[in-house]
This record gives C-alpha cells, sequence and structure tokens, in this order.
C-alpha cells in the first residue's frame, strides 16, 4: 500500500473510530463525521495520480453533499439544544429502559 | 527531497485526525479538523491538485467549519475539558499505537515507485491539470449539476423542518 493510500484509510478509519467511542458531546460527534475529508483527499489523489482528469469532478461533488450532510447534522443538534437543553449525550435517554 | 516533504505532511494528516477523533470538548475537534484540512490541502498540492485544494481549504475550512465552530459556541460547556481529563491521553496513546501496528502491516516501500508528483506538464496548455478535468462537470455533467442543486435545495427544507424554523421562528 502506497504511503497517501494508507495516509486517508487510515484517517478514515480513525474518523469512524472517533465517531464510534464518542463519549459526552453530540458535536464531537459531528466533526468526526467530518473525517469524509480524507474521502475527498482519496478521489482528488485517485484521478490526478492515474491521471484520470474526468474524475475530476468526484471530490467536488462530495464536498457539496457533504455540507448538506453537516448542516443537516447542525439542525439535529440544534433542536436537541432547544429540547434537551443540551447536547450532552447523557440527557438522550427516552429509549433507556 | 519532495518524497520527506511529502510523507511529513501524511504524517500531520493522520496525527491531526487522532487529535480530531480523541478529542475531549469540540473546541479542540475545530482546531484539529483544521488542520487535517491544511494537512490534506498540502498533500493534494503535492500531486499537483492546486485548484482542488483551494476549493477544500475555502469550503472545508472557510465555510463549514465557520458554522462549526459557532454551533460550538451555541451548544458550550461554562468549564471545557482539557487534554489532559479524563482518558483522553490514554485514548490518544491508544489510537496512535493502532496506527503504527497498521502501519507496520501496510506500509511496504518495496512495491517500485510511491506515488507521482504530478502537475507538471512540459506545455502550457489551456486546460492543464485539475482545472481542465473540473471543467467536464460543467460541460458534460450539466443535468448531474442540476440534480445536485435539487438536493441542496431538498436539504435546505429538511433543515427549515428539523429545527422548526418555517413555523415557529428561530426563538422559542
Amino acid at each position: 500500500m502506497t504511503p497517501p493510500h494508507f495516509a486517508f484509510s487510515a484517517t478514515f478509519i480513525l474518523a469512524l473510530t472517533g465517531l464510534v467511542f464518542t463519549r459526552t458531546h453530540l458535536l464531537s460527534a459531528l466533526l468526526c463525521l467530518e473525517g469524509m475529508m480524507s474521502l475527498f483527499v482519496a478521489l482528488s489523489l485517485w484521478a490526478l495520480q492515474l491521471d484520470i482528469t474526468s474524475f475530476l469532478a468526484s471530490p467536488l461533488l462530495l464536498l457539496a453533499f457533504s455540507a448538506c450532510e453537516a448542516s443537516t447534522g447542525l439542525a439535529l443538534l440544534a433542536a436537541t439544544a432547544r429540547t434537551h437543553g443540551s447536547d450532552r449525550l447523557q440527557s438522550l435517554n427516552l429509549l433507556q429502559c | 527531497m519532495m518524497t520527506y516533504i511529502s510523507c511529513f505532511f501524511l504524517g500531520g494528516f493522520i496525527l491531526s485526525m487522532v487529535a480530531v477523533a480523541c478529542n475531549p470538548s469540540p473546541f479542540y475537534g475545530s482546531f484539529g479538523l483544521v488542520a487535517v484540512a491544511g494537512f490534506g490541502c498540502a498533500v493534494v498540492v503535492g500531486s499537483g491538485g492546486t485548484f482542488l485544494a483551494l476549493i477544500l481549504v475555502m469550503i472545508y475550512v472557510g465555510a463549514m467549519l465557520v458554522v462549526f465552530v459557532y454551533s460550538a459556541a451555541l451548544a458550550a460547556d461554562r468549564y471545557p475539558e482539557s487534554w489532559g481529563s479524563g482518558g483522553v491521553a490514554g485514548q490518544a496513546m491508544g489510537y496512535l499505537l493502532g496506527v503504527m501496528v497498521a502501519s507496520g502491516f501496510f506500509w511496504k516501500e518495496e512495491y517500485g515507485v510511491l506515488w507521482g508528483f504530478g502537475g507538471s506538464v512540459e506545455e502550457l496548455a489551456p486546460q492543464r491539470g485539475d482545472i481542465g478535468g473540473v471543467s467536464w462537470m460543467y460541460s458534460l455533467g450539466g443535468p448531474l449539476l442540476v440534480i445536485s442543486a435539487g438536493a441542496l435545495l431538498l436539504t435546505l427544507f429538511v433543515v427549515f423542518e428539523v429545527t422548526r424554523l418555517l413555523h415557529r421562528g428561530a426563538f422559542r
């Protein structure tokens, strides 16, 4: 595995692990979801190093949809702060038995 | 020389994401994400994609992370945790250990050419490198742009509905 390939794969898996093991804040989980920036680097390196210039539109589309997802996540955060008072994960216990 | 610089930026990329993954507070996580974007931008520039790196910095750091920082100010603790509290240092050490073990398995240098530092073309064409590639999105990918714009408009209405902005306004 070439070093850039390893770098963005490790970054992506680290971001997913950080999302899974979030302790206190919902906003920390959303920040770890923004680790899909490593997918932007992956797609652009793929198109640049293999000289396939027609695939260089895919990082831009990824960026646009990542902005969509970030805005939806932040809207959920605002709704959570409105109803539960804060975005701490201990207060999201409606389904707790 | 270029290999060493690119390895430095790749290492910074991974280490900043370690800092984001085990952040004690969203303030430190946002700062780590800015560092990830900076190092990722440098990696993409090193491979010849200057336009894409500019787009990454402008849109990710300049727009999205600014919104994240404002949200962190909205949902903020009065006394945020720092790097020494809880098990944050142990978690960071665990992540670093995982990255080093994985790099021991996967980072092999006997596979020939490591990577190519593209972007240096002999002739100066009007469409060189990544700018020529992005322009395909506007010429042949016109319907795709229209559909993406429709998806973004849908996301706007989703955000309106989740925050109940159109029903009762911005204040409770």
